[in-house]
């Protein structure tokens, strides 16, 4: 995501560290990935055609919000390493939330009131 | 006046501390300190912490389930002032901590069963290993009898010799 860029044919500019900052914004973050994850299938968003991103957005990685080329280069990204690390990883308990650290912090659930909780 | 709790270390956030990330989907994110911000944005997850509550927890370190954690919560609804109830739960706050402490001082107590014999065990070894480093073994072997009233001392107090 932005920053270094090994093949840079002009030497003399410096690398932007002001990309990579703000690409770190555009990141999702792991608990909104797990709840995508846990979602029914059918309401997961279909891939809108954006042509900013690489190959139309039409071939994305659900795990590692990544979009790919095309369906050769995602197939491979599914067999390699990080993919499959991250696959285990949401696999696993939910990512640490707000109400987690309430209730470690020796708090109980949160009270709406009546109309609320009957919902 | 609400006090928050830090999302990583899960302490009280006083008004006008810490610091807060609101992401673009609109989720709120409060750090009591720079220190729990900069681990937030490590992306280090609270559970492998080791000096997190969420880690202490997750561990059983600390006491999880008692009826003294019911109390404070977050109320998402007004409350009309009554000073006859204000009255009663500031008495009650005082009780209800003082039980809470002795609990968590049992709990305490309960998990660190068993771990006396094995400190002691374990200096015993280790003062077995190493008696050779504060006396020389040929002095051992000379003065038999001063040697065991040393053992006994030591024995006591393995620690202080290193």
């Amino acid at each position: 995501m932005g920053g270094k860029c090994p093949h840079r044919k002009v030497k003399k500019r410096r690398l932007s560290h002001k990309t990579d900052r703000r690409a770190r914004f555009l990141i999702k973050g792991d608990d909104m990935v797990y709840d995508e994850l846990n979602k029914p299938e059918e309401e997961r968003k279909t891939l809108p055609v954006d042509e900013d991103l690489p190959g139309m957005g039409q071939h994305y990685c659900l795990h590692c919000d990544r979009f790919f080329a095309n369906v050769a280069v995602r197939d491979d990204h599914f067999k390699t390493k990080k993919h499959r690390r991250r696959v285990k990883q949401m696999m696993g308990d939910a990512p640490h939330t707000q109400l987690d650290a309430e209730l470690a912090a020796g708090m109980g659930m949160p009270d709406n009131g009546p109309k609320l909780m009957s919902m | 006046m609400r006090l928050e709790k830090c999302w990583f270390c899960s302490s009280t956030v006083y008004p006008g501390h810490g610091i807060q990330f609101v992401r673009n989907d609109a989720k709120i994110f409060r750090f009591c300190r720079s220190k729990c911000h900069k681990n937030f944005k490590m992306k280090r997850n609270p559970r492998k912490v080791k000096w997190t509550k969420a880690y202490r927890r997750v561990h059983g370190k600390d006491m999880t389930q008692d009826s003294t954690f019911e109390f404070e919560r977050k109320r998402n609804r007004p409350e009309r002032y009554d000073r006859n109830l204000a009255v009663d739960v500031l008495k009650a706050i005082p009780k209800i901590d003082k039980i809470r402490v002795s609990r968590e001082e049992r709990h305490h107590k309960n998990r660190m069963k068993g771990n006396k014999a094995k400190v002691q065990k374990e200096a015993e070894k280790e003062y077995e290993q190493s008696i050779h480093m504060v006396k020389a073994p040929s002095s051992l072997q000379q003065e038999k009898i001063k040697v065991k009233v040393s053992q006994q001392q030591s024995e006591e107090n393995p620690l202080m010799e290193e």
